[in-house]
């Protein structure tokens, strides 16, 4: 039996030479075993803190002081229906979408726009135009937010949401710009050479050739931008300070800090805050991933 | 005809650069009304005295500048961003790199594991914030309560409110809502790492840390440079996540710079101040990008 073992394992040595993956059963069921205890660790690092806002928002606050951890007692799924109607959340989601969508839309077309010129046509200062578009990449948004208040003001935007569609699209254009030129710069001449012959301009060349091309490029940028403007914080908080206007990151931050001491609402209010963008990470993932790393895998 | 055919040549010339500008133009004009005039905008209200609604502003030269040197509150701020830098980067990075390790080969259960790693990522900084708030709570957060519930009393704590655990637990606050997307970068180099050379150290006998060390990591070069410089110039410029949770107390113990900068120019109106404070963020951004583009430079091929 033993010399049976040793003949096998030698065979087994013989075999991990070849394949080379040695493989001895209890050190790599061990191996096997501490990696998922460590892959489970961190999902639950990651989880521990939504499940207890889910379950902090579906409690009362009685239930909460009485048991602050474990299960909801009655799963009060009317908490979030009295924060809709307490927190004005639907005026905030309306108010995140007003501004967001146009914002997507004019960064988008603008770099598309722009990185095709910069990556593909003939201009004097080319180069230039773009590194100066490439210093904005380093201008962080606190180092202009000052003065832009008082310039909103003076154009006389300022109490409507043109104070944040403008100056969001305009700090989202050095990346996307960068974004799309690489992009462009990618696709090969022959394309523009055979649509040129058959006649189509500079604009028609861009629109019926290239643009049908980017489309995971722009796929990409408009969720990098979505969510960049649906998550900004300081901006709305300087520029859209009038309740009416706000959008729903600085109204959860009003909506939290009324309601503090109110666990269970203000509990309720984040959750209702968060679940639809979970969601849509959920059926969109692999759109999502992309879209947030663009720029980092990319580089 | 030879020289109308030469004209005709440079007016398409001419054609053809109007064309290239008109496609950039849109761009250039929304890029230098709200980021490059502003800009500069700053730089003179950094040499003036101002409160934001008197109708003149007081030149003064370089009086905030001189006063910058001498403002403890501005070294406490940037001394916690080198901090937030420090932790803010290595933590998730290496995070990120150990569980891209773990994965690397497929594992069953991949889809699973990446959809939760990246759950945070898409969360705003705002919610995280809230939702970190709410795991300190000294009373009903889950932290102490937890425990409390194990008898470990004695541990139980304003997490918040500790000048010394404040700046820590938010940092912790950030890395939870970051390392997802450290760990996605990295599985995505991951996948450009030769494992023909890994293959070839297992035979000459290199154990997990020198196959780590000597082929892994340099595989990543490009992608934790990369990495890297995302996470430093977050680290520069956080702002949402202390807001929503101190609001840079207790005390002045998780002011940042751009916490300090936004409260002295719109919360107590000093203008000019303010503005000579984001000038100093400005010029932190641009070295510490220098920093990184020298870095990557050398790193580079």
């Amino acid at each position: 039996m033993d010399s049976h073992q040793a003949s096998g394992e030698a065979i087994r040595v013989m075999a991990s030479a070849v394949t080379v993956r040695p493989r001895r059963p209890m050190g790599f069921w061990i191996a096997k075993g501490a990696q998922y205890g460590m892959l489970i660790l961190f999902a639950v690092f990651v989880l521990v803190p939504f499940m207890w806002v889910i379950f902090t928002a579906l409690k009362s606050n009685l239930e909460i002081a009485q048991e602050p951890l474990g299960l909801p007692p009655n799963w009060r799924f009317e908490n979030l229906a009295q924060a809709w109607n307490q927190g004005k959340f639907s005026r905030y989601f309306i108010n995140s979408v007003i501004v967001t969508v146009p914002i997507v839309i004019l960064v988008v077309s603008l770099s598309c726009l722009a990185g095709y010129g910069l990556a593909r046509l003939k201009m004097p200062g080319r180069m230039l135009i773009f590194y100066f578009f490439l210093v904005g990449l380093m201008v962080p948004f606190t180092a202009i937010m000052i003065p832009l208040f008082y310039i909103l003001r003076d154009i006389g935007v300022l109490g409507t949401y043109w104070a944040m569609i403008l100056p969001q699209t305009a700090i989202s254009l050095p990346f996307g710009i960068f974004f799309m030129r690489a992009f462009f710069s990618g696709l090969p001449y022959d394309l523009t050479d055979a649509a040129k012959i058959d006649g189509c301009n500079d604009f028609g060349v861009f629109r019926r050739v290239m643009l049908p091309l980017a489309g995971p490029a722009v796929a990409a940028l408009i969720v990098f931008n979505f969510m960049g403007s649906w998550n900004a914080f300081l901006l709305p908080l300087i520029y859209l300070q009038s309740d009416k206007l706000r959008p729903v990151m600085t109204g959860m931050m009003f909506f939290t800090t009324r309601w503090g001491p109110d666990y269970s609402m203000s509990m309720a209010g984040t959750l209702i805050v968060m679940a639809p963008i979970m969601a849509v990470y959920l059926v969109f993932q692999r759109q999502f991933i992309q879209g947030l790393t663009a720029g980092a895998v990319r580089g | 005809m030879t020289d109308s055919i030469r004209q005709f040549f440079a007016d398409r010339k001419l054609r053809d650069y109007a064309t290239g500008y008109a496609f950039v133009l849109p761009a250039l004009v929304m890029y230098v009304v709200f980021v490059v005039y502003p800009f500069f905008y700053t730089i003179y209200l950094s040499l003036t005295k101002w409160d934001g609604a008197k109708p003149v502003k007081e030149f003064v030269g370089f009086l905030n500048y001189e006063k910058l040197f001498a403002d403890p509150r501005l070294w406490s701020a940037l001394s916690h961003n080198f901090i937030w830098i420090i932790l803010g980067t290595l933590a998730p990075v290496a995070i990120g790199l150990f569980l891209g390790v773990l994965l690397w080969r497929g594992v069953r259960g991949m889809v699973f594991f990446r959809t939760v790693y990246f759950l945070p990522v898409v969360l705003a900084p705002v919610a995280v914030g809230i939702i970190w708030k709410w795991m300190y709570n000294p009373q009903f957060g889950p932290i102490n309560s937890t425990l409390r519930a194990v008898g470990l009393d004695v541990l139980a704590k304003g997490w918040l409110g500790d000048p010394y655990l404040a700046l820590p637990a938010i940092i912790l606050a950030g890395v939870w809502g970051y390392f997802g997307f450290c760990f996605v970068v990295i599985m995505a180099g991951l996948q450009n790492v030769d494992m023909e050379q890994i293959d070839a150290a297992l035979v000459d006998g290199a154990n997990g840390a020198q196959r780590l060390w000597y082929i892994i990591i340099p595989g990543l070069r490009h992608v934790l440079t990369m990495i890297t410089a995302f996470t430093l110039i977050l680290g520069v410029n956080v702002f949402d996540i202390v807001w929503i949770t101190t609001r840079g107390g207790p005390g002045r113990a998780t002011h940042v710079i751009a916490t300090y900068t936004y409260n002295t120019a719109f919360r107590e109106s000093y203008v000019g101040y303010g503005s000579a404070l984001a000038i100093v963020m400005g010029l932190v951004s641009l070295v510490v990008s220098f920093i990184f583009i020298s870095i990557r430079e050398r790193g580079g091929d």
